[in-house]
């Protein structure tokens, strides 16, 4: 009974548009999206063979692995310095929360600006220490990097609240008992802090991998996936295939992979992270 | 008992929904049953936000009140992309809009998605004299001798170069380059360096754009697919990987090579923006911009405008006009068509367009817009737009400067676009990386022609 409400809406939003695309994947469609006939596994064998993929699924991981590992370093060390009685201590708090209120568009126009290559602020600053301009979006070198800079900012300030909830729960009576015994501050954190914390960080770990897997509003709007497809991750190649190539197959088989790779990736941290966490 | 109070809430928040829809289902029907009286609705997908957004508005707020016996509902739809897809589901579920505003590349899909009405129909029909819109703006929307759909928002693209900087560099302020080698040569001059010899000011910022290459071979008198540019029959490859199609490449690589073009990526606005801060001396953007430039630049500079180049001893090219049309979408009732020709004929009038230039800079796809006063004086205000009324009509009309018609366009202008930077990167050739963008692109015109035939 309780979970009617919740079944159906995983029914609705989530079954219903996975099997769509397993079938999707399977067929031939029309101009408009609309299954023709039968298509076999012929998607999947032209997306295995295609370089574009390939490269594709490396851009992914590698933005997985720019923006998840950075962002929950910043946010362990921001979480660690607010986690203190000072006074006026909840602004900080405030600040850190603050790219949690701003929409992905909203973020993306302000850091288009930001690195718009003749009047952005970055370049000014480059300017003013004597660097070569820097084109952000436009260089293929660069363009990852950029791109995943939004993404950690905005990253960071879920991160942070989420530890530093987790850092309050630590009852303040293990660090005392520490102390008396002698260990210093960056003991207490590898010790007490860090296995404490790590139910959290686990959390903080699997949520990072899933939202940098399917990041799509920062690309759309800032690179296209360009630049000589540098920032084409898979979702965005989903997109393209399906709403500008009128490739819906190829898409649905693309997206398919994708989930399995979530799934996948999601196991692995279960299996293998899972056994370094420590439950009280 | 709590949970079953919040059942409660739950299940009335359904009934609500059930009641919002049934009536707002109801409201259709009875608008349907009550004709005569009622004012016809029809429905319009518009497609471009901003200032252009506004003016369709006013038009549209403007046409309701000439009209009460139509109502029309303006619906954005974010842009062109978002607009033909919105499209597509409402062709599946059956609930098309009546008027909608589809990109220049967007044709051959709205022929091939078999949910149009085209306007010819209704020009035949009311003997609709249209021998006073473009010719070259018609001839783009024009497939097997039937105008499919009514040019709306028309633009070319322009060289844009700053008169100041020419006269600094030594060079006619009053004579623009007009062929790639002299657009090269011109820019060497125009580039700054400092004393070590990096460059700090280039002489052209031009944007990856496929709409540019586009152009570009237009201008040579080249065409983009076989078929006459997919023109005669249904193209089945492209035709862009050409010696024509090169030459723009290597013309372009080797300015960005030398130092003397920058690549600023694909948005034509950061080009926009170096061109309007004095970071660089000559760009190429569409005649739609002219406004915004002349705003930006405010009279720091004096701007100038030239016609697109071309390489020296190419005959017989020109520009392609971009933008979008209006198409009038099947199966509606004979009324809301009818309702929906008249809103077209309307946005499309000479008083409307000359509104429409002034506010938006795109040309009025009626030459009988230019009588009309305030547009008289708008052009007095900016000459520079004269050049591209001059470009337009010295362009003769041809199957190449007709434009290239393909199903999957978007994906072909991405493909060339992708060309292009791995080219100006230097990581290909111009020849090989077009060849790459034709192989896939030609699997894609494969694959749309096969669903298309279904």
């Amino acid at each position: 009974m309780y979970l009617i409400p919740s079944l159906s809406l995983f029914i609705v939003f989530i079954f219903y548009p996975l099997l769509k695309s397993i079938k999707l994947s399977i067929f031939n469609s029309d101009l408009v999206g609309r299954e023709t006939t039968f298509a076999g596994f012929s998607y999947y064998s032209e997306m295995l063979n295609s370089s574009q993929f390939l490269h594709s699924l490396l851009v992914t991981l590698l933005f997985t692995f720019y923006t998840v590992v950075p962002g929950i370093l910043i946010a362990l060390f921001l979480a660690c310095m607010v986690n203190s009685e000072l006074k006026g201590i909840a602004i900080f708090r405030t600040i850190f929360a603050f790219p949690l209120s701003i929409a992905v568009a909203g973020a993306s126009m302000i850091f288009m600006m930001l690195f718009n290559p003749s009047s952005g602020v970055f370049n000014y600053f480059l300017q003013l220490i004597h660097l070569p301009a820097v084109f952000w979006l436009s260089d293929a070198h660069w363009a990852l990097l950029s791109v995943a800079i939004i993404s950690i900012w905005r990253s960071v300030g879920f991160n942070t609240i989420v530890l530093l909830s987790g850092l309050q729960a630590i009852p303040e009576q293990i660090y005392e008992s520490a102390r008396i015994d002698g260990a210093v501050s960056w003991r207490q954190f590898i010790d007490i802090t860090l296995p404490l914390l790590s139910p959290t960080l686990f959390f903080v770990c699997i949520v990072s991998v899933i939202n940098a897997l399917q990041t799509f509003g920062e690309i759309n709007i800032l690179t296209q996936g360009g630049p000589m497809e540098a920032t084409n991750v898979i979702v965005y190649s989903i997109y393209r295939e399906a709403f500008f190539n009128t490739n819906f197959g190829y898409a649905s088989a693309e997206s398919v992979v994708l989930f399995l790779l979530i799934l996948i990736c999601t196991l692995f941290e279960f299996c293998f992270l899972e056994k370094k966490v420590f439950y009280r | 008992m709590q949970k079953k109070s919040l059942w409660k809430r739950i299940a009335g928040l359904l009934l609500l929904g059930v009641m919002v829809m049934s009536i707002t289902g109801c409201g259709d029907s009875s608008n349907e049953a009550g004709k005569g009286k009622e004012p016809t609705k029809i429905v319009f997908w518009y497609a471009v936000g901003g200032k252009v957004g506004e003016a369709t508005k006013t038009l549209v707020k403007e046409f309701n009140d000439m009209h009460p016996d139509i109502k029309v509902e303006a619906v954005f739809q974010g842009d062109y992309d978002s607009a033909i897809n919105k499209l597509k589901q409402s062709i599946a579920s059956k609930s098309t809009p009546n008027v909608m505003q589809v990109y220049d590349i967007g044709t051959r899909f709205m022929i091939d998605s078999k949910a149009v009405v085209p306007v010819q129909k209704w020009i035949d029909k009311e003997n609709f004299d249209t021998s006073s819109y473009e010719k070259n703006i018609l001839a783009y929307y024009t497939v097997d001798n039937k105008l499919y759909s009514m040019p709306f928002n028309t633009s070319t693209p322009l060289l844009y170069y700053n008169k100041d900087m020419f006269k600094a560099a030594g060079l006619d302020p009053d004579n623009p380059p007009k062929t790639f080698e002299e657009v090269a040569a011109d820019a060497q001059k125009l580039t700054q360096r400092d004393s070590s010899g990096k460059v700090t000011r280039p002489g052209m910022a031009m944007a990856i754009y496929g709409w540019f290459f586009e152009q570009f071979l237009a201008e040579q008198n080249a065409q983009y697919a076989n078929n006459g540019n997919g023109r005669d029959a249904m193209a089945t490859a492209v035709s862009f990987n050409s010696p024509q199609g090169e030459k723009v490449l290597n013309w372009w690589a080797d300015m960005v090579k030398n130092g003397s073009a920058v690549n600023m990526g694909r948005k034509t606005e950061d080009t926009m923006k170096a061109f309007v801060s004095g970071q660089t001396a000559m760009t190429i953007d569409s005649t739609g911009v002219l406004g915004d430039i002349m705003d930006g630049v405010n009279g720091k500079f004096e701007v100038g405008t030239g016609f697109m180049p071309h390489p020296e001893g190419s005959a017989n090219g020109g520009v392609i006009i971009g933008g979008a049309s209006l198409w009038m979408l099947s199966g509606h009732s004979d009324a809301e068509e009818k309702a929906s020709w008249e809103f077209i004929k309307f946005m499309t009038a000479p008083k409307q367009q000359a509104f429409w230039h002034i506010k938006t800079g795109y040309f009025p796809v009626t030459t009988a817009a230019y009588d009309d006063d305030e547009l008289k004086k708008y052009d007095a205000k900016y000459p520079q737009f004269k050049i591209a009324i001059e470009q337009l009509h010295n362009t003769p009309i041809n199957r190449s400067t007709q434009g290239g018609l393909l199903g999957v366009f978007t994906q072909a202008r991405q493909e060339i676009e992708n060309a292009i930077e791995h080219v100006l990167a230097g990581q290909a050739s111009s020849q090989d990386a077009l060849q790459k963008a034709a192989d896939t692109v030609n699997d894609a015109v494969a694959r749309y022609n096969s669903s298309v035939e279904k």
